[in-house]
């Protein structure tokens, strides 16, 4: 019954469907509350993960989400109730996570690991392991999603309100720490760990363009995402380009697009 | 007649590492009550209403609050985010259920019924700040905080916006806590003032606290200032945000 999914492409496709339903809804909360670049840094500290993972001959996925975790952890001690987190600890912790990884998988054997794979992920590569355990951190993160939705969004527009209206703040902040470091081990895969922030923003920024509402703001990126998705496997598969820059590039192309609509046809948001 | 207290404090002291913020600060809420917290810049008014709200917990001393105690809150600044879309309407539902009418009456007694669709965005400073104070007063709320709340605004919308929250406390029955800088505009709407420069320099009622050698010495100048403003008179009428028609945006 599942003998379609032996096709690599039929695989690339549902993983990528899969990353777009979680990337449109994290995405819009991270870029609303400035969390962009915690993707970015737990993405290029994920290299020195995979490294950790194939030393201790364990699944890459596990060293990159442990490393997630702890730096997520430690981020929530020393960021305290006001302050977003700074710049410059997030940029230290990447580059320091990027470079000592690239480290630690020179100094392994060299057929274990494909760092280019790691770098801009490999779609066209997805296993139906690969699958089940996206589809299974897509389940839970849409779940935690849905039941604090509120909060979220609450948080996203002033934390102070939402505190003293009874939401705990601290939680649901941690809560969205943890929630971004599983985001950052499943899009691994499939975007590679350079370009998992590109598909958070780019996506959302174009439906910003046009959006009314929080809720609006996450259908209308979703559908941006899967644009970009079809368009980047497409020319992925024509021009033998790499798949997750083809994603990243049509998603640019999209948002420009309609950069040049929005100018001519200025849709009324106020 | 004693109204009941919804919310004790008791001795509370904060510090910032070993500069004291607070020192020993003790004072009740009560329904039905608008409490005003006066004071220079820094004497940690702000510090003070975090604490009641919960945002601060690190503090000594106890506050008893009543049990479910709802608590509407209107910080000093809000900064939405810009990459956020967001209706007026939604401001108000951001962490409460509140039907249509709810939302309708909210908006309609801060006299910005039309701002509803409106994206907050688009909106002046006293605009959100009417619709900020709308909002803290869905979901039927025991306390509603008030820090600054006419910050940006101009005087004779200033003036109106004190009468809308006494109209408020008479209407919902609940406390009120506000922190303003002008005793002389919030005097007549108030039962109690407290006046902070770290530690509690007099409270009570505001006509004694006006009086007091403490009150003085801090805001004496201030209150000369401020008589001079009276003096100037209006020959026409602002809304809040300053702009004479109010279905100016419309």
């Amino acid at each position: 019954m599942t003998e379609w999914l032996d096709d690599f492409l039929w695989r690339a496709v549902i993983a990528g469907l899969i990353m777009v339903a979680i990337a449109a809804p994290m995405g819009c909360l991270m870029v609303w509350q400035r969390l962009a670049f915690l993707s970015d840094t737990l993405g290029h500290a994920a290299v020195m993960g995979v490294g950790l993972g194939l030393m201790l001959q364990v699944e890459p996925i596990f060293g990159v989400l442990a490393l997630a975790l702890v730096i997520v952890f430690s981020l929530s001690r020393v960021n305290s109730f006001n302050n977003a987190l700074s710049e410059t600890t997030l940029a230290i912790i990447s580059h320091t996570g990027l470079a000592g990884g690239i480290i630690l998988v020179g100094l392994l054997p060299s057929p274990t690991v494909n760092l280019e794979a790691i770098l801009f992920g490999d779609l066209l590569a997805t296993t139906r392991g690969d699958l089940l355990s996206l589809l299974l951190t897509t389940i839970l993160l849409l779940l935690l999603l849905w039941r604090y939705w509120r909060a979220f969004v609450a948080v996203s527009v002033s934390r102070e309100i939402a505190q003293a209206e009874g939401i705990e703040v601290r939680k649901i902040q941690f809560l969205m720490y943890v929630m971004i470091a599983l985001l950052v081990a499943v899009m691994m895969k499939v975007m590679g760990v350079l370009l998992i922030a590109a598909m958070l923003v780019i996506p959302t920024t174009s439906a910003r363009l046009f959006s009314r509402s929080p809720e609006q703001m996450v259908y209308i990126s979703g559908l941006y995402g899967l644009a970009s998705l079809g368009g980047g496997i497409t020319s992925s598969f024509h021009f033998d380009w790499q798949t997750g820059p083809a994603i990243v590039i049509s998603a640019t192309a999209l948002l420009l697009l309609t950069l040049a609509v929005t100018r001519v046809v200025k849709p009324d948001l106020d | 007649m004693a109204t009941e207290t919804l919310l004790r404090a008791q001795d509370i002291s904060y510090s910032q590492g070993k500069r004291l913020i607070l020192d020993r600060i003790s004072f009740e809420l009560r329904r039905a009550q608008i409490t005003t917290i006066i004071g220079p810049n820094g004497a940690g008014k702000s510090t003070l209403t975090n604490i009641v709200n919960g945002l601060i917990s690190d503090y000594s001393g106890v506050i008893e609050r009543s049990p479910d105690l709802r608590i509407g809150y209107l910080p000093q600044k809000v900064y939405v985010n810009r990459l956020m879309p967001l209706s007026v309407e939604r401001l108000l539902r951001l962490t409460r259920i509140s039907s249509d009418a709810e939302i309708e009456r909210a908006l309609a007694q801060s006299e910005v019924a039309y701002l509803r669709q409106r994206q907050v965005h688009s909106l002046s400073e006293g605009e959100l700040k009417r619709v900020l104070l709308a909002r803290t007063t869905l979901g039927n709320p025991d306390l509603i905080v008030l820090d600054e709340p006419t910050a940006g605004v101009d005087v004779s919308g200033e003036i109106r916006m004190y009468q809308m929250i006494g109209e408020l406390r008479d209407q919902l029955q609940c406390a009120v806590l506000l922190v303003s800088h002008d005793l002389h505009l919030v005097m007549s709407q108030t039962d109690q003032v407290l006046c902070l420069n770290q530690h509690l320099c007099c409270s009570g009622l505001p006509e004694s606290v006006s009086q007091h050698p403490e009150y003085l010495a801090l805001f004496g100048q201030q209150v000369a200032d401020s008589i001079a403003v009276y003096a100037h008179h209006h020959d026409h009428e602002h809304d809040v945000s300053g702009v004479t028609d109010p279905h100016h945006h419309d």
